[in-house]
Order: C-alpha cells, then structure tokens, then sequence
C-alpha cells in the first residue's frame, strides 16, 4: 500500500468513525485531529487500534511521544516509515 | 485498629502521588495509609470491625486504574529557573503573625500581608494576561447548578472532590423541629438527616464552567473572546487537605478563551510566555512542565495519558522546600471542543474551542512566603517593589 492509499485509508475512516461531514472544509490531511476535536481521547484510543491491526505495525508509548501522529499525513508518514523499517 | 498491606505489583512509580492522592477515598474507615516504595506496597490502617477481603478488593480495583497508560506518560520539562531556598515553614509563620487563621477543614482566612499578597498577585493578572488579551471581566456566582457540572463531564472524572449544597425542606414543621433543636442543644450535622432538600446546585470545582454555561447557543464572531473572572471555589481532598496547598475552599482566577483553535492554541502559548517572563521578574524557583488532572474515576489511564501526550495540561510548579517538592499554582489546559460541543457555542458554524489559564490564590500565597520568608525587605527586588507600590497604592485610595 502506497502512501496515497495509506491516507485514503485513514480519511475513510476518521470520516466514517467520527461522524466528519462531507461538507466540512477544514478537515484537511493536514489537519490536527485532536486540537480541532475531530478525535477525543477514548477516540484516539480506538484510531491507535485501527492502525495497528489494519497497516500490521505497533505503536508504541515511546512512538506516541517521539513522533507527531496529529493528522492524516502525519500517521501515515509514520505507517509508511514503520513499514519500510525506517522508524 | 486493623491494618491490610496489598502489593503494588504493575503501578509504575510515576503514578505513586497519584495512588496516594486516591486512597483517602477508599472508604470512610480508613483511619491512615502510607506507601512504602522499599517494599513496593500499601499499608492501610482501618477502624476495627472493617471487612479486610472487601477493603482488599477496592485496594486492588483503585490500583488497576495506574497500572496501565494508554498514551505513555509523556513529561516534557517546557522551562525551569531554580535558586537555593532557605526552609521556611510559611504555615506556621503566617498563622503565628495571625495573616491567616484556619476556620475548619481546607478553609482559612487572610489578612495583612497574605491577604495584600493574593491582592496582588491578582492585580498582577490583570495588568498583564487580561490587558494583553483585551479579556472581558464577568461575574460568577460561586455556586453552580448540578446539572451543569454533569453537562460538562465533571462527574465522570472528579466525583470525588464535590461539595454539594442543599437548603432545609420548604416545610414548617421540619424547619421548626431544626430551629428548636440547635436551640435546645446547638447544632450538629445529625440534624440534618432526612430534612434536607435537593442538591441541585454545587459550590462551583471550577472557574470557567460558568462561562461556557454563560454562552449556551451562541454563535461567536471569528476568531472568539476572552473571558476573565475569579471566583471562591471548592475541593473537597479528604485526608489530602493541607494549609494552604491543599484547600477545601479557595480562589481562582482565570482567563479563558474560547473560539476558533487557532486563536484559542495562540493565545494560550502567549499566556504560557508571559507567565514564564513572570516567574523571572519575580525570581521564583519554578518548573514549568507538562501534567495532568487527577482524573478520579476507572478511565483515569485514558484521560490522563491523552491529556499528556496532548500537552492539553501544563503546569508552574513552584518549589516548596518545607514539603520537600512543589506545589501547582499556575495551569495552562486545553479543552479542544469538549465545551464548544456540550454548550452549543460555536465559531462560524462550528462548535468553539476553549482554553483556559488560571492562578491559585492561596498557593500563591503560601508559594512566595515558603520560598521568600517573611521579612518583606529581603524578597527579590522586583516582587519587594510591586508589592510595596501595591501598599501604597491601597492606602492612597
């Protein structure tokens, strides 16, 4: 799976789980999921469960506090990385 | 008296204050507890005649809150400004000069220099956060309806430190049969049962509920506003009370701001700055950190690892030698949309973001005697002339 279809993945979900409308023009990739309140903490509990079993990877306390997983784009670098060996 | 010792096998020592927080709320036949960390255990001492198994099973279900974290337990040291402090009981000093009098538990009047102090540091908040902000001053009232508290989520994370209030019954009799009673043999809490009416307000835990209460369905015009109000609110710590960083009842200042995230996140970073540039002038030995609330409920790990991993909780902890650590006494909380969304308060279409910064009164207090002592004439200069131009300025007027 190539990055595009890594945040395609993701942007279906987050849409889908946390009830995201369609028309809402400040849901970006870019987007901070947590500070703009798309995800609340029990939320984030179940985003970091969705990744691990759908990308195959684990995410670690260490990762959570080393590397930025805000937005789309920015978990999804994460995935990619971790997928390839590189984190 | 019975004592029951449980093993904290999975509690990382990161959490230990926590635990130590939480126990006094275990039970009401806890007479005393302490933590032992050479063997890794709990020792609770119980009125006699307490069931040992049932008190052992609540030991264990408390313990399991803190043996896990969802979210690591991230702690970032943000700023620090360290000097040698002499050690000073401040307590002892202020109740000895009478600048404050204990009147019950967690509750305590200032005067003289202590109540000039907090007068000060408060003036200080005003001068600096709220001009910059260009906040508007709003009034609240210190108590605060039930259901608003449940609407904000305060139940579910802190039901532990509620003080409810309640009037007596509309009712004739039950109002004479009180009146005669204390008359008869003076009050007492007994008099109360059974004549009590409905706990439908709360003296309020918190400053700024009332503010988002306050703007229930407003629509806000980009970027927001800023919020300043003080208000006396209370706590109640059970056996975690301590004159004066630890109160029952308090006061707290705060200034909120609640809008668009960017104006919200912008502005607390600013407020964060300023507070910083104030604990140099003022020379106080202080770290400012990432932290978290002591969410008191089964979810405590959720909650409280977010909130760190967030950085939606920061603190200035200011140094306490006398207590052998420090004590909060500035916060800087991030609330993303949790307000916006259950007040119906929104910014161009969408539910608001808020923040808040807020200062204790009293810990401020108790903090700048601790470290600085008593002889006014010796504290660092910036602190020694703001606080003296403050004098001056009250006796002027």
């Amino acid at each position: 799976m190539d990055i595009d279809q890594l945040k395609q993945t993701l942007r279906h979900h987050v849409v889908q789980h946390y009830n995201i409308p369609a028309d809402d023009a400040e849901f970006t990739d870019d987007v901070h999921l947590f500070d703009y309140g798309y995800v609340d903490s029990f939320g984030a509990v179940d985003l970091v469960g969705f990744v691990e079993t759908s990308f195959g990877i684990k995410i670690s306390h260490a990762d959570l506090t080393a590397y930025p997983l805000n937005s789309i784009n920015e978990i999804a670098t994460f995935v990619s990385l971790r997928q390839r060996g590189e984190l | 008296m019975t004592t029951l010792t449980v093993p904290l096998k999975n509690t990382e020592s990161t959490y230990l204050g926590q635990v130590r927080y939480a126990l006094t709320f275990l039970s009401e036949d806890v007479v005393s507890y302490d933590i032992s960390e050479s063997d890794r255990a709990v020792h609770i001492r119980f009125r006699p005649g307490v069931d040992l198994d049932a008190m052992r099973a609540r030991v264990e279900t408390l313990l399991r809150r803190y043996d896990h974290s969802e979210f690591g337990l991230k702690s970032v040291l943000h700023f620090a400004n360290k000097r040698d402090l002499p050690v000073i009981d401040a307590w002892a000093g202020l109740v000895a000069r009478r600048w404050a009098t204990p009147v019950g538990e967690g509750h305590v009047i200032l005067r003289g220099p202590a109540a000039q102090l907090l007068a000060l540091v408060d003036q200080k908040t005003q001068s600096v956060f709220a001009r910059e902000f260009e906040a508007e001053l709003e009034l609240f009232p210190s108590t605060i309806q039930s259901k608003t508290l449940d609407r904000c989520n305060h139940y579910t994370s802190f039901p532990e430190h509620m003080d409810f209030v309640a009037h007596l019954k509309q009712d004739l009799e039950i109002l004479g049969e009180f009146s005669q009673a204390c008359r008869e043999q003076g009050w007492s809490a007994g008099l109360h049962d059974g004549r009590m009416g409905p706990n439908d307000f709360a003296v309020s835990p918190s400053c700024c509920y009332h503010a988002y209460e306050g703007m229930e369905g407003w629509d806000l015009e980009k970027p927001g506003r800023c919020i300043t109000a003080i208000l006396h609110c209370h706590r109640y710590e059970g056996a975690n009370h301590r004159y004066m960083s630890r109160m029952r009842a308090f006061t707290m200042r705060e200034v909120i701001w609640v809008g668009q995230p960017g104006y919200v996140l912008a502005s607390r970073a600013r407020a964060e700055e300023l507070m910083q540039k104030w604990a140099i002038e003022w020379g106080l030995s202080c770290s400012f950190e990432t932290a978290n609330d002591m969410f008191f409920t089964d979810d405590y790990s959720v909650k409280a690892s977010f909130q760190r991993q967030q950085e939606a909780k920061r603190e200035l902890r200011l140094d306490i030698p006398f207590e052998g650590g420090s004590i909060s006494v500035f916060s800087s909380n991030f609330h993303a949309q949790t307000f916006g969304k259950a007040f119906g308060i929104t910014v161009g279409g969408k539910p608001a973001t808020s923040a808040c910064v807020g200062w204790g009164g009293e810990r401020w207090v108790y903090a700048l005697f601790s470290q600085f002592g008593f002889d006014i004439d010796g504290w660092p200069s910036a602190l020694q002339q703001e606080y003296k131009a403050f004098i001056a300025r009250e006796a002027g007027s």
